[in-house]
């Protein structure tokens, strides 16, 4: 199989890092736009504090581009493998 | 193995066996071997520089609040005498691009120096290198420890190289925090171990990164997850500066005796010591010629010289030069290339420092009453209601004027006299508007709010509304 020819950890960083980025940017843009306060008009954020809306806008962010990291990796791998059966990844 | 990405230009003389063993899930661990020098005394000043821009900016203080404090709570940010708002945030966009085209202008003028003395992955990397040789002894010492099998004495001292450097990247991921929340209030409640669950989370998730990256990842960051190492190469051209072996001079390479002379012997100046290669903190040898892992931090610079003076040779087997000069060229300096970056900076340099300065530290937002389009007062006039938002950004409290326009005979109501907002606050205003419905030329109209300082008539902003009436 050729993506066991890729290391996990590597596969891993592959998938985490470029998100990660990529949540950072997402983040800063998204709440450069909307204040926390303005997207909950009725109080349903009072629990958390803006920093803590930031906090999970941020893992969310990282999440969603994470999924379409692991779907590009799936791709990647499993395409390369069809196109050059035998090949090590 | 067919991935490109893992053998640079000059790797061509590792097997693929090798490159597949040295792919970053089982790298070897690289022991970089203590430098003296010249570039080597540069780097430690960049990274003392650095480390003490970084832990100590936070605790600085301006006009009675932070210096620096990206304050993310409060949604306003402290830049010594600005403060920045969400509105402004194309300005800090604005300021990634310089920095982004900075570093394009220096990589094509001198190659990767941010690498080798900037980047904060090799400022920590120095840190922690730095902990972990004060700890466990030089390069032979460490080497010798991590080939013992576990006992009392290896577990002690790797217990305090791991006890130091967890210290250390605390630290630095409290003055993470540090920099987007008030660092005298979180180190207050971190006295008594009160810190919001958000705080507590992002120091630790900083730290962690900090510990990972400076202790164990290293060079692979520079060579596995580095997207400017990547793209790096673009930016460079023959009159680049780059740290580099002087094939022509050191070959052929081999060991000798001090007193037999090279060129008698059939000899470069190469002796073949492989100091360069141990000093490496990216593990490559030099002598294999330009590769995507040289960071260019030079150390290799500084190992060979000293050897070379031992040796009674000239200085300079490795160096900084050029492409050009290596082929016995010159280097041009002004090129191209450097011209347009230069220029290219410059103008959006200017574009920023002109936008910057004409910006006006007054916002007004207008928001139209969404219950009733419009009312008939008592005396027969259509009136609108309007909330006004007036959002003060400038350092001082000010005293501002409203006027409106765009109806003949259109009177303003509103219940405060005056309309006085602190720096940094925002007041809510409900404003009426009332007009003759003779004087209406449509359902809707347009009308201007007009807001202006009294004591500075340069801050003034205007904002358009609608006035509707029964026509």
């Amino acid at each position: 199989m050729a993506d066991k020819q890729v290391p996990k950890t590597q596969k891993c960083i592959a998938v985490l890092w470029p998100s990660f980025m990529v949540a950072v940017v997402a983040t800063g843009l998204f709440f450069s736009a909307f204040d926390p306060d303005d997207l909950f008009p009725f109080g349903e954020q009072a629990e958390v504090s803006r920093l803590g809306v930031y906090s999970i806008g941020f893992l969310l962010f990282w999440l969603v581009s994470a999924i379409s990291g692991i779907g590009t990796l799936y791709f990647a791998i499993t395409n390369c493998m069809r196109q050059n059966p035998g090949s090590r990844g | 193995m067919t991935n490109p990405d893992t053998t640079g230009p000059g790797g061509a003389s590792r097997s693929d066996e090798q490159v597949a063993a040295s792919l970053y899930a089982k790298a070897e661990k690289i022991y970089p071997r203590q430098v003296h020098g010249l570039f080597a005394r540069l780097r430690v000043l960049g990274v003392l520089g650095l480390l003490g821009i970084y832990y100590i900016t936070p605790w600085l203080r301006w006009d009675g609040h932070q210096a620096l404090l990206l304050d993310l709570p409060a949604r306003k940010f402290h830049i010594f005498f600005v403060t920045l708002w969400p509105q402004d945030f194309f300005y800090l966009a604005v300021l990634l691009i310089i920095a982004g085209l900075v570093l394009f202008f220096v990589t094509a003028l001198a190659g990767r120096v941010w690498c080798g003395y900037a980047c904060p992955q090799t400022v920590w990397t120095e840190a922690f290198l730095w902990i972990e040789r004060k700890v466990e002894g030089n390069r032979m010492q460490q080497q010798k420890l991590d080939a013992l099998p576990m006992s009392a004495r290896k577990f002690r001292i790797k217990g305090t190289k791991h006890f130091l450097w967890l210290a250390f990247s605390v630290w630095t991921g409290f003055t993470f925090v540090g920099y987007f929340s008030p660092i005298d209030e979180l180190g207050r409640n971190l006295l008594v171990f009160n810190i919001g669950p958000w705080e507590t989370f992002w120091i630790l998730f900083y730290g962690f990164a900090t510990y990972g990256n400076a202790g164990f990842m290293r060079e692979q960051v520079c060579k596995y997850m580095c997207p400017y190492a990547r793209f790096q190469s673009a930016m460079f051209d023959k009159d680049t500066l780059v740290v580099s072996y002087i094939p022509n001079r050191g070959e052929p390479r081999g060991s000798r005796k001090r007193s037999v002379d090279p060129v008698a012997a059939g000899m470069g100046d190469c002796i073949d010591c492989t100091l360069c290669v141990q000093v490496c903190p990216t593990g490559i040898d030099i002598r294999d010629g330009l590769q995507y892992e040289c960071i260019a931090c030079s150390a290799c610079i500084d190992a060979c010289d000293d050897v070379m003076d031992k040796m009674g040779y000239d200085k300079g087997l490795i160096k900084y030069t050029t492409e050009h000069a290596m082929q016995g060229g010159t280097t041009h300096i002004l090129r191209p290339r450097i011209i347009i970056y230069a220029v290219i900076l410059l103008a959006i340099f200017a574009a920023f420092g002109y936008s910057f300065s004409q910006r006006i530290s007054l916002g007004l937002d207008v928001i139209r009453d969404r219950n009733t389009l419009y009312r008939e007062t008592s005396d027969g006039l259509i009136e609108n209601v309007y909330i006004l938002k007036v959002l003060n950004m400038d350092n001082a409290e000010h005293q501002y004027e409203l006027s409106v326009s765009g109806i003949p005979g259109l009177t303003l109501h509103k219940d405060m006299a005056v309309i006085r907002v602190e720096s940094g606050g925002i007041m809510e205003l409900p404003v009426r508007l009332r007009a003759d419905e003779a004087d209406l030329e449509a359902r809707s109209n347009d009308v201007v709010f007009e807001l202006v300082a009294t004591d500075d008539d340069s801050l003034a902003v205007s904002e358009d509304a609608r006035f509707l009436g029964p026509r």
